[in-house]
């Protein structure tokens, strides 16, 4: 045997054997799900006006437009408020129910048909922040995300020590009523021909759907463990897939960012900070932008420091320490973005996307403080405590998780 | 299978085996539990010796490196066609251009030429007046409405601003620019709903600044737009007209049933 075939066996056996990333994944999931949610608490009182069937976009015009390209949406499926209302409260409420990890894989799922449903609806409302949430938003269905800091890995722990101490467990009920009703829903709207647009989204649901359920019954009634072992490893190897692409759509954000910049006149003559800053619609904060634009080496270095991480920034993940310093600078250009040219959900969502690229140990220890902060403050609030019931990163760590996020 | 073989090989030592044994991940025993670990509660609870394809036996090898294949070529498929989206026009997307499209549309289309290649040096307002049939018979033409000026004061000293604010009017605006000729005139379907977009858009704006007055019906609405330099920083010695100029587009008339609905 020689040294290639070791090294795809190895490579097999790394995709193949456990899930990468169980933090990076967990943060992007609750990154994304707090932007979304947030988003839609704050466009609450105009969600008439951007998404409605009596909107500027109106129903008809959504209509026109999605006959010619088919994507998805429940929107359009009925011109009623009422249904409308609905949607919009389903996407607010699988935003919640992911962000908390309950039931993560269905979740993701609903979660995706919710994002999808609202922004196709008007796809002139949004910015790249929506963009980065739409196609994130399909992503994360593939990936296992529930694994840390969700309330199924609680759930999984609590039955695991439940068990330890031998007592008996009552079956799951929920699941099956979810994925029931949840494939009632799937085949009445397949069936109405409401999904007969573009096929990307009814494949998602149609592979997820019945997957779910062989997942369910070969947990259940296999009689040896292979089956079971055979569906972790596809769970694996899709989930390190999906991660895979999430990464590759983070740099090629980047790389399209920074390289376009390349080309433009204002990036090289170091002008180019000075023109968003003093545009009606990204200024905010006149007084500041002016302040940031005072100095014209200022907006230079800022300028050419912004084209510079952008495009480096992807070769930088072969070097951890690069990599840290390139992510920590833009994470904190996000933060400012936010605020400086009134882009907080778009920043938000780029944040969340970086978080991907968070090393594990960072991570960690993040979810120590929050586990802590949250201690203290039941304790504050004088609720009977009880320490077992802290989400934390308890989960042992699987030492290969270690160096995910500096390598891919 | 290649890993299984490799895997049980490379433990038979280096009597065996003339390579350093490959790096095996940690014992899959202490991995945090999978989240839909619930749906497996049931089953027999002794630890499972291994996990991963080394313990599957060749049948199930054979799924999962179905699966692995299926995976890999999906995911290559995926950022390579995201990859040629997002790229400049080359000699790949000009031969395979419908292939990528039909890939990447409806649900992957993306664009990240953020303020590239040249940020935005200009501010486009957009204007708007009406003609109100009056109560008494007659007609009146209102003064111009910036609406941008008022999405500008709206996001000033906003840490959040609205869509409606920031992107509705503005996006609009590109729109019906992208989708009509210099001359106004719409281009395919598309130009078409864009003018029906912005007329709505207008329209709810004037509403709201109940420019019909009591009795009033608006009757026609004329968009304008009215782009003015950024002005050039201190420090540069760019000369730039500081002098607007105005795309004016024709008046437009409410149809009858949205003029009978605003007067409902």
């Amino acid at each position: 045997m020689n040294r290639f075939a070791l090294a795809i066996s190895a490579a097999i056996a790394r995709v193949t054997e456990s899930a990468h990333g169980p933090y990076q994944t967990a943060v992007i999931r609750i990154g994304f799900t707090a932007t979304w949610l947030l988003f839609l608490l704050r466009e609450f009182p105009h969600r008439h006006e951007m998404y409605g069937p009596a909107g500027p976009w109106d129903f008809d015009l959504a209509q026109q437009l999605i006959g010619t390209n088919g994507s998805f949406t429940a929107l359009i499926w009925s011109s009623s408020g009422f249904w409308f209302e609905s949607v919009y409260v389903f996407a607010v409420l699988t935003s919640v129910l992911l962000l908390l990890g309950w039931r993560t894989r269905t979740m993701s799922v609903l979660f995706m048909v919710g994002v999808l449903s609202l922004q196709n609806r008007s796809i002139f409302m949004g910015d790249g922040g929506d963009n980065v949430l739409h196609l994130m938003c399909v992503y994360l269905v593939f990936t296992r995300c529930g694994r840390v800091w969700s309330l199924d890995e609680r759930r999984a722990r609590r039955q695991n020590a439940a068990r330890a101490r031998g007592e008996r467990i009552a079956p799951d009920r929920v699941g099956p009523v979810l994925w029931g009703v949840s494939g009632f829903a799937l085949v009445a709207a397949t069936t109405a021909g409401r999904l007969d647009g573009d096929l990307t989204v009814p494949v998602i649901l149609w592979i997820m759907w019945p997957a779910m359920a062989v997942w369910w019954i070969v947990g259940r009634r296999a009689r040896t463990a292979q089956p079971r072992i055979l569906l972790d490893v596809i769970g694996n190897i899709v989930h390190n897939g999906a991660l895979l692409v999430i990464m590759a759509e983070a740099c090629l954000i980047y790389a399209t960012a920074g390289w376009y910049k390349i080309q433009g006149t204002r990036w090289q003559d170091g002008t180019a900070v000075y023109y968003p800053l003093h545009l009606d619609y990204f200024s905010p904060w006149p007084a500041l932008a002016d302040l940031l634009s005072s100095s014209g080496t200022m907006v230079m270095l800022i300028t050419y420091g912004t084209v510079l991480v952008q495009v480096a920034f992807p070769f930088t993940l072969f070097n951890r320490r690069v990599k840290n310093v390139l992510l920590t600078a833009m994470i904190t250009e996000h933060a400012v973005i936010a605020v400086v040219l009134g882009l907080p959900f778009f920043s938000l969502a780029m944040i969340a996307a970086d978080a991907v690229f968070l090393p594990t140990t960072f991570l960690r220890r993040l979810g120590g403080w929050t586990a802590h902060a949250r201690g203290r403050l039941s304790r504050l609030v004088r609720r009977g405590e009880d320490r077992t019931e802290l989400p934390g990163p308890r989960t042992p760590e699987n030492p290969e998780h270690a160096h995910v996020g500096f390598t891919a | 299978m290649d890993a299984y073989d490799a895997g049980s090989a490379a433990r038979h030592g280096p009597a065996e085996q003339p390579h350093p044994p490959v790096p095996r991940p940690a014992p899959p025993a202490d991995a945090p539990r999978s989240a839909e670990a619930p749906l497996i509660a049931e089953a027999p609870p002794e630890p499972e010796p291994r996990t991963g394809v080394a313990a599957l036996s060749l049948r199930y090898q054979i799924g999962a490196a179905l699966a692995l294949a299926v995976v890999a070529i999906a995911v290559c498929v995926h950022v390579g066609m995201v990859f040629l989206h997002v790229a400049p026009p080359n000699t790949v997307t000009k031969q395979h251009g419908g292939a990528i499209d039909d890939w990447i549309y409806p649900e992957f289309e993306q664009n990240w030429k953020l303020f590239a290649p040249n940020p935005l040096q200009q501010n486009i307002a957009v204007q708007v007046r009406a003609e109100i049939d009056t109560a008494d018979g007659g007609t009146r033409t209102t003064g111009w409405y910036d609406l941008s000026a008022q999405d500008g004061r709206a996001i000033d000293g906003n840490l959040l601003p609205s869509h409606t604010q920031q992107n509705e009017l503005r996006r609009a605006w590109d729109f019906f620019v992208a989708t009509h000729d210099a001359d106004n005139r719409p281009v395919g379907l598309r130009g078409a709903l864009s003018e029906t977009y912005l007329r709505h858009i207008v329209q709810l704006r004037l509403d709201r600044e109940n420019a019909a007055g009591e009795d009033g019906v608006v009757a026609r609405v004329q968009v304008r737009s009215r782009t003015t330099n950024v002005p050039q920083p201190e420090w540069s010695d760019e000369e730039l007209s500081d002098k607007p100029t105005y795309r004016v587009l024709p008046w437009w008339s409410i149809p009858a049933d949205e003029t009978a609905e605003a007067a409902r």
